[in-house]
């Protein structure tokens, strides 16, 4: 029972990414006073990508053919690690936050090797820029969860999610909220949100995922954009479970489990809401500020693991 | 001692590399000859694996003493630490062996390749040695034999002035960290009153703090200098780059090894754990190492100075591992130092693997294309599938990516800084869990890094002719590539293969460990989570897939050429904006003609690092000593008067100070 309910986590977040995807581009159109597309809009582009004719550049080589699978299969892998409606997942409870980091680092690393395989200016403009905000991503990442690994004493991000649970919301003390904070800054950097990159841009000054992604297309690029849509969802889902877990089942009842999605449903659209409103209302950084914007969460990650000195008792 | 099977294979393996081997090449020049030699040397390495995995598994192995032979005592033995690296050793050989054959000879002329396989041997033996070493004398032969034979090898390939004063800077360099090594030694010999490690390791107990410390500082210096730590990496970039390749293979991939040996033997083994201050001066020191090692690299465009650099890299994380192991032990956490102890050991192993198998794939790109100037590569993947393939698979393992070797060892460091925040009552408890941040750190930069050097090498349109008309490499340097290619794999997906020893020897070198559990839970994770992300991606490949090849549109012109491609200079363009405090580069712009600043005819640019350590730090102290030597000169007069007058002097203040001494 509870191994069939990890793995519809996991279909969920899988699934329900374009849905996250669609849901955003909505709220954003009704922000700047358009009326935007249908929220199943990402559902049937996918279809009709995946149906379409792939064009490959003359150049390109193998890794560009194998690199949306293996950012795919790394995607999938890392949703795999974080809970969704109660304290568990497909792995959640065997690997820890450093393996879920790294997978979509793993993801990172062959995206990029396939926009440098397209032999075009923008590939190369993509994936060197993404390595500069990637590079510098990592540090901040891993040290906001390191701060609440210390503090439930447990690296399974399962773990660290059961111990959360387990306090008050009352509670929660100075870590928290600047690895909170740290955290939502990075995740931005990470799913190439505004301020660090604009995902609706194709303007060669500014564009940092989509510069990578330009000459795919057919169902390599379903692949490249379905995973990116995972990987926003699997954030959100992430930064819900360490933060804001309360209301998760504790065991595997029908009725806990309802509530908990639901619950989780209603969660996840206060996060779209604040992300929406974040890229409506934030221009985008220069390239060069960014580094600062990530030495900001750093920063805050950093005091955040100092913080917890105080706070463990 | 030497019975049995196993002591009849090390003395085999002994006997092939230092006489066989040799006396085969001097006796003949034939072809013959010389396969015959290589056929022995992959023998001898494979009987080396053999005797480490067994006296691994039954101690004690193999004893050898020459001790009656020898005018100081020479003995070798292998106990578990000795049988790691010897089949870190040997297991490397066998493909660097195998690359080497083929290579050689398409690059050397006869006579050569005669020096260069008897070298070669020498420089096998000597690390050997030095692993296996059980007396402090065997230990500083093997040590000056690998020095003097590596030099060896590297001016085989030519002996310009640029490359003697690289080899001048080696050879200096690895000369003062032997001076420390050795003083190293008669710091020990009046406790011991013997060089035999068995004696120094029970000489240890009963010797004074101090004693310790000078011990400690003088292993941590001269194994530094040996393993690269910055800033006594000076020589590393230098001389590993110019060396043939599979030499370069050997020098990154097993002889950086040899210090990380020498120092677990002395700081673990001999000290059981140096002062409280121990671990955070190591710690410092590999945090910086790790640091400017992989900044240094990425901005590299020459792909063998950028591999060199990554070794500096990748030693610092390893000497990460080992400082964490130190300040668990000051701390009195045996659990902790041995876990970081079996991820600086097993990272040891990785990069043994991975480095050779990039320096080897260095070598068969520069043997299809001629360059390994990265901005003149491009597109090799094509023209090169298998070279390329197990060039991925290194670039792969040493960014660290999960399902690849490198990874493991990284998480294994991860999480032993992670455990450093259940100490108490110390400093430790933040600084370990800070120590992520600069470890996460170098890894992105090392993701960077690689991404870099595969897309440049690789990917995209050949930027020269070189690279346009590429070969594949050999049947023979791809046989070498694929035994290196698939250690990295089958370590990446299952790490329990070498997880499982490494526990069982950190057991011996930190009493009272007990089993960490972090070791326990990566090996069986990593084969779950290799399944979900093979299996997904094997599903997604199932999709029905049409394809047509079409030319990128090219904004109207009339196509895409090698010139609009980002190059590995442009790639590394905004990590070296952001860190150029750290570079400190010196850009030179030239436009000609100089008055038409508008309509230039051609423009020039130059962009070039100006940290230098020599400058920094390494001229003040030259010239120190320089000047010092000048100062002294002026005793010397020439005049027979002024030395009577000194010797009358001495005898003098002699007397003197006899008569105050009793």
């Amino acid at each position: 029972m509870k191994i069939t309910l990890d793995i519809l986590q996991v279909l969920m977040l899988i699934l329900g990414a374009p849905l996250v995807h669609g849901i955003i581009a909505r709220l954003k159109a009704r922000l700047q006073r358009r009326r935007g597309a249908s929220i199943w809009r990402p559902y049937a582009e996918l279809f009709k990508l995946l149906r379409k004719e792939e064009l490959v550049p003359p150049t390109s080589s193998a890794v560009f053919r194998l690199a949306p699978i293996v950012l795919f299969g790394a995607t999938v892998c890392a949703a795999a690690f974080v809970p969704v409606v109660h304290a568990s997942a497909l792995l959640g409870s065997r690997g820890d936050f450093f393996l879920f980091v790294y997978m979509l680092v793993l993801g990172r690393f062959f995206l990029s090797l396939g926009a440098l395989d397209g032999g075009s200016a923008f590939g190369g403009m993509g994936a060197s820029r993404e390595a500069l905000v990637s590079s510098l991503a990592e540090a901040p990442f891993l040290l906001g969860l390191v701060a609440i690994a210390v503090l439930a004493t447990r690296a399974d991000i399962a773990g660290m999610v059961a111990w959360t649970l387990e306090q008050n919301i009352f509670n929660i003390s100075a870590v928290h909220i600047l690895a909170l904070t740290s955290l939502a800054m990075v995740i931005l950097a990470e799913t190439g949100r505004m301020p660090v990159d604009n995902p609706t841009t194709h303007l060669e000054l500014t564009m940092i995922h989509e510069g990578m992604v330009l000459e795919y297309s057919g169902r390599s690029l379903a692949l490249v954009e379905w995973a990116s849509a995972i990987k926003l969802h699997t954030m959100f889902a992430l930064l819900i479970a360490l933060f804001f877990p309360w209301g998760m089942a504790f065991s595997v009842s029908g009725w806990g489990v309802v509530v908990a999605l639901l619950l989780y449903c209603a969660k996840t659209a206060v996060l779209m809401i604040l992300l929406s409103v974040i890229e409506s209302a934030v221009a985008k950084l220069r390239m060069y500020l960014v580094p600062d914007f990530l030495g900001v969460a750093s920063a805050l990650s950093a005091l955040a693991v100092i913080f917890t000195m105080w706070v463990k008792r | 001692m030497l019975t049995g099977p196993i002591g009849a294979a090390f003395v085999f393996l002994l006997a092939v590399l230092s006489v066989l081997v040799p006396l085969i090449l001097i006796a003949s020049r034939a072809e013959g000859a010389r396969r015959l030699a290589v056929a022995l040397i992959v023998t001898a390495s494979f009987a080396g694996c053999v005797v480490a995995v067994s006296s691994f598994l039954r101690q004690p192995g193999p004893v050898l003493d020459l001790s009656r032979a020898t005018p100081f005592p020479f003995s070798l033995a292998v106990d578990r630490l000795s049988a790691f690296f010897l089949l870190l050793v040997c297991a490397v050989a066998i493909p660097v062996t195998i690359f080497a054959a083929p290579y050689f000879d398409l690059h050397y002329s006869e006579r050569r390749r005669n020096w260069t396989w008897g070298f070669f041997s020498m420089f096998l033996l000597s690390m050997i040695v030095v692993v296996t070493a059980a007396t402090g004398f065997a230990f500083l032969v093997g040590w000056e034999l690998m020095t003097l034979v590596s030099a060896g090898l590297i001016l085989i390939e030519g002996d310009s002035t640029e490359r003697r004063h690289n080899v001048f800077i080696y050879l200096l360099m690895m000369h003062v960290g032997a001076a420390a090594v050795a003083a190293c030694f008669f710091l020990f010999l009046p406790y011991s009153h013997s060089l035999d490690f068995g004696a120094i390791r029970a000489a240890c107990l009963g010797m004074p703090g101090g004693i310790r410390a000078a011990i400690f500082l003088a292993a941590f210096v001269g194994f530094g200098a040996k393993a690269g730590l910055i800033p006594m990496h000076l020589w590393l970039p230098r001389a590993h780059p110019i060396a043939p390749s599979p030499v370069s293979a050997l020098m990154s991939g097993i002889m950086l090894k040899t210090a990380v040996y020498g120092f677990v033997r002395f700081a673990f083994d001999f000290l059981a754990g140096g002062p409280w201050w121990s671990g955070y001066v190591v710690l410092v020191v590999a945090a910086v190492t790790g640091l400017l090692g992989i900044l240094y690299a990425i901005a590299e465009n020459d792909l063998k100075r950028l591999l060199a650099y990554s070794s500096v890299e990748n030693i610092g994380i390893i000497f990460l591992g080992l400082g964490t192991s130190l300040m668990f032990l000051a701390h009195g956490a045996p659990l902790g130092a041995a876990l970081a102890l079996v991820a600086a050991l097993f990272h040891a192993f990785n990069h043994a693997l991975f480095k050779s198998l990039l320096f080897l794939g260095a070598g068969a790109i520069s043997n299809s294309t001629d360059s390994v100037n990265l901005n003149e590569l491009g597109g090799l993947q094509r023209r090169m599938p298998f070279t390329g393939a197990a060039v991925l698979i290194g670039c792969c393992s040493i960014a660290g990516l999960p399902l690849f070797n490198g990874f493991v060892g990284e998480w294994l460091t991860f999480r032993s800084f992670l455990a450093g925040s259940t100490l108490i009552n110390t400093k430790a408890q933040i600084i370990l869990p800070l120590m992520v941040g600069i470890l996460a750190l170098i890894g992105g930069l090392a993701a960077a890094c690689f991404v870099k050097t595969f897309g440049m090498a690789f990917l995209g349109r050949p930027r020269s002719t070189g690279s346009e008309q590429a070969e594949e490499a050999p049947i023979g340097m791809r046989v070498g590539l694929a035994l290196l290619s698939a250690g990295c794999l089958a370590i990446g997906i299952l790490p329990g293969l070498l997880l499982r020893p490494l526990v069982t020897l950190v057991q011996v070198l930190v009493p009272g460990a007990g089993v960490p559990e972090e070791t326990l839970s990566i090996a069986r994770i990593i084969p779950w989570t290799a399944a979900i992300v093979l299996g997904t991606g094997a599903l997604v490949a199932l999709f029905k897939r049409r394809e047509r090849i079409a030319r990128t549109w090219a904004c109207g012109l009339p196509g895409l050429t090698s010139r609009m491609q980002y190059t590995s200079t442009v790639f590394s363009k905004p990590i070296r904006f952001v860190f150029a405090r750290v570079y400190r580069p010196d850009r030179k712009v030239e436009e000609l003609p100089a008055d038409q600043h508008y309509f230039p005819v051609s423009i020039s640019y130059r962009s070039v690092r100006t940290t230098s350590y020599e400058r920094a730090l390494y001229r003040p102290f030259v010239d120190g000593v320089v000047s010092l030597a000048y100062r002294l000169r002026r005793l010397q007069t020439g005049n027979i008067q002024v030395y009577l007058l000194y010797i009358f002097l001495a005898l003098v203040s002699l007397l003197t100070f006899l008569r105050f001494q009793r």
